[in-house]
């Protein structure tokens, strides 16, 4: 087996706010492995942000703080070092791009410059040649033409995929062991989003490194992870390859995730062609139900997943599925 | 767009702002304001008295005439005599500008220093206790009135303490510290106040940004993001801010100028409206719009060197 960069131990991450505290991940375990992609999916404000956020420590404080957990980066628990050396990883061995390339970037400083700020933070012996060299080297490797001319370009002269592709660039300055990409094609056109998740797939396999790509979206799960990790109100409900997941869900919320996926073939869907999908809407963290937090859209609940006080845990039904659910689906 | 092409094109437009700003100033001193010989002679006038007066400050030339002659005062800055003292205008003006500048220039550059440092401080440490503390000293600041700080100034630091003088001016330094040093500090004491509160929500509006959150997760530390990144963006909305006050310098600061007895172009101005020296508050007055316009052109430069963005607009 690969080498195992990051372990996640019982996160919880919690955000003060006017009506108290909320808890946005509450106990999220996973582990990634060199060359490995983990998607984590979920909808919006199920903590997949939050979780990759606080693998970077960048969770803003306050509101926000990591209440609880362990986070080993190659051994080492990123939540004890100080400050100062946690910098030294950011950007150099754990690097993240972000949802929205058109404002990710510095308006007023060139993209060259953005780039050779990393350099000049983590590889201090690069010479100011070596930076512009090897910036120039990072546009030509993401695919951006005429890379010498666009290096003194500003953010503003480029269109949003190409500012991703900057951004992956500049992720990828010092060869990071991990990339967390938060939602890396969400803002893009589907053609450029195909683009740049061929890129990355590419420049996984060329540099090695892992990546937890986090998304709403199943169809770039398919296309890009091995590991899938599904998120709902802060725990992870179900994980397993992506092969099982597709296949065999066993949660009831990852199945009703995989019928709402619009398909070509009608026939499919059982309703005269229309699109399944899960009823209600994601409890608001501030009231979660008791017990199980997906019970009151569930289609398979039961009375006793109702009456049961404590949240379902993960829980190994095969090897290597972990689905947490008092009724988990059978296949 | 080249950066040349962009600044002699800004330089053009002043050319017809400047006719407009003319044309207003014309309108308001020959067709809206009472005729001047009637208040320079008084209401016992007779007509042939006030057509000779009219004769001789030139009101009875035609409108195209005085229009253009205000033009031509807004380039060639020879404004005429005053009504009431018969100087040069442009002399006088000379003669006040030292003796205003020397108050609201020191004042304005160690105002603008205190201000972007202790605003820079209050955000780095934003939501502590620190930054609310100094919110707070600047709404009490900016709540008491300046005449308020002109009189303690005055009854507690000059007269009680002897610190500085209670009013009047010499001309050269260092005889005009003791003079303008009180009026300075006042002055620094009022704009600190909403410069602070200014420059740390334009600071704090950029804190929140995307870009603020790629830098960290490059590994950078918060002083290089504030500084490097963060002031560099706060920039264009503080240039605005700066440079817009700086004509106001060099027109004098009329209150205290006023209370302080200090002979500069805001006491100028003052004299001449209540003596109806009408050239000498159209001179400010034309002045005054030239100092702004150009001043304007010099914040849009300044712009293109900070912001990338505005030479493509």
């Amino acid at each position: 087996m690969n080498e195992k960069l990051l372990e996640v131990k019982d996160l919880v991450v919690q955000f003060r706010t006017d009506r108290g505290k909320v808890t946005a991940v509450n106990g999220v375990n996973f582990e990634l492995y060199r060359g490995q992609t983990l998607g984590i999916v979920g909808e919006s404000g199920s903590g997949k942000s939050v979780t990759a956020l606080s693998v970077m420590r960048l969770i803003p404080n306050p509101p926000g703080e990591i209440a609880r957990g362990e986070i080993f980066f190659r051994g080492q628990n990123l939540l004890h070092l100080p400050l100062d050396e946690m910098r030294r990883i950011r950007g150099n061995k754990i690097a993240m791009i972000f949802q929205e390339p058109m404002t990710s970037l510095n308006p007023v400083f060139t993209v060259g410059n953005q780039i050779e700020e990393v350099f000049a933070l983590h590889q201090q012996e690069y010479s100011k040649a070596e930076r512009r060299n090897q910036g120039i080297e990072l546009l030509k490797m993401v695919g951006i033409p005429s890379p010498e001319r666009r290096y003194l370009e500003y953010p503003h002269q480029m269109s949003g995929g190409m500012r991703q592709r900057v951004m992956i660039a500049m992720s990828l300055a010092c060869r990071p062991d991990i990339l967390i990409a938060d939602e890396p094609s969400t803002a893009l056109d589907v053609t450029i989003q195909a683009q740049i998740l061929e890129l990355m797939k590419k420049l996984q396999s060329d540099l090695g490194m892992a990546i937890i790509m986090i998304t709403h979206d199943l169809g770039v799960v398919a296309e890009t992870c091995d590991q899938v990790a599904v998120m709902y109100c802060g725990q992870m409900v179900e994980k397993a390859n992506i092969k099982t997941v597709f296949s065999r869900p066993r949660h009831p919320y990852t199945k009703g995730l995989l019928e709402s996926i619009p398909s070509y073939d009608s026939t499919k869907n059982k309703e005269k062609g229309r699109l399944p999908t899960i009823e209600g809407m994601v409890p608001s963290l501030f009231d979660l139900p008791t017990g199980c937090s997906f019970q009151d859209r569930c289609n398979f609940v039961t009375e006793d997943c109702r009456g049961r006080k404590g949240m379902p845990q993960l829980e190994n039904l095969a090897l290597g599925h972990e689905v947490s659910c008092f009724n988990p689906i059978v296949v | 767009m080249n950066i040349y092409v962009y600044v002699l094109r800004r330089i053009l437009y002043v050319i017809p702002v400047l006719l407009g700003v003319c044309l207003i100033i014309f309108v308001l001193f020959n067709l809206v304001s009472p005729d001047p010989t009637l208040m320079l002679l008084g209401k016992h006038a007779n007509l042939k008295q006030m057509q000779e007066l009219r004769h001789e400050l030139g009101l009875d030339r035609s409108y195209v005439v005085q229009y253009l002659d205000i033009v031509k005062s807004a380039f060639t800055f020879d404004f005429g005599r005053s009504w009431s003292t018969k100087q040069e205008i442009i002399e006088m003006i000379k003669n006040g500008a030292i003796p205003s500048l020397t108050v609201t220039f020191p004042a304005f550059l160690i105002a603008l220093i205190i201000s972007l440092v202790v605003s820079l401080f209050v955000a780095f440490y934003r939501g502590h206790f620190l930054d609310r503390a100094a919110v707070l000293v600047c709404v009490a600041m900016m709540s008491i009135p300046s005449l308020a700080y002109i009189l303690f100034g005055q009854k507690i630091l000059a007269y009680d303490l002897g610190f500085f003088e209670i009013s009047g001016y010499e001309h050269g330094f260092p005889a005009f510290v003791p003079y303008v040093a009180l009026p300075c500090i006042i002055w620094i004491v009022l704009s600190i106040g909403p410069d602070v509160r200014f420059y740390r929500t334009v600071i704090l509006d950029e804190v929140y940004m995307d870009y603020v959150r790629t830098a960290r997760a490059k590994g950078l530390n918060e002083k290089v993001i504030l500084f490097k990144h963060i002031l560099k963006n706060a920039m264009i909305p503080i240039i605005t801010w700066v440079v817009i006050q700086i004509p106001f310098l060099i027109l004098g600061a009329l209150l205290l100028e006023s209370f302080f007895g200090i002979p500069g172009l805001g006491g100028i101005t003052l004299n001449a409206i209540n003596s109806t020296d009408f050239p000498v508050v159209r001179a400010m007055t034309v002045l005054s719009a030239v100092a702004y316009i150009i001043f304007s052109v010099i914040t849009d430069v300044l712009y293109t060197l900070v912001d990338p963005r505005v030479r493509l607009k």
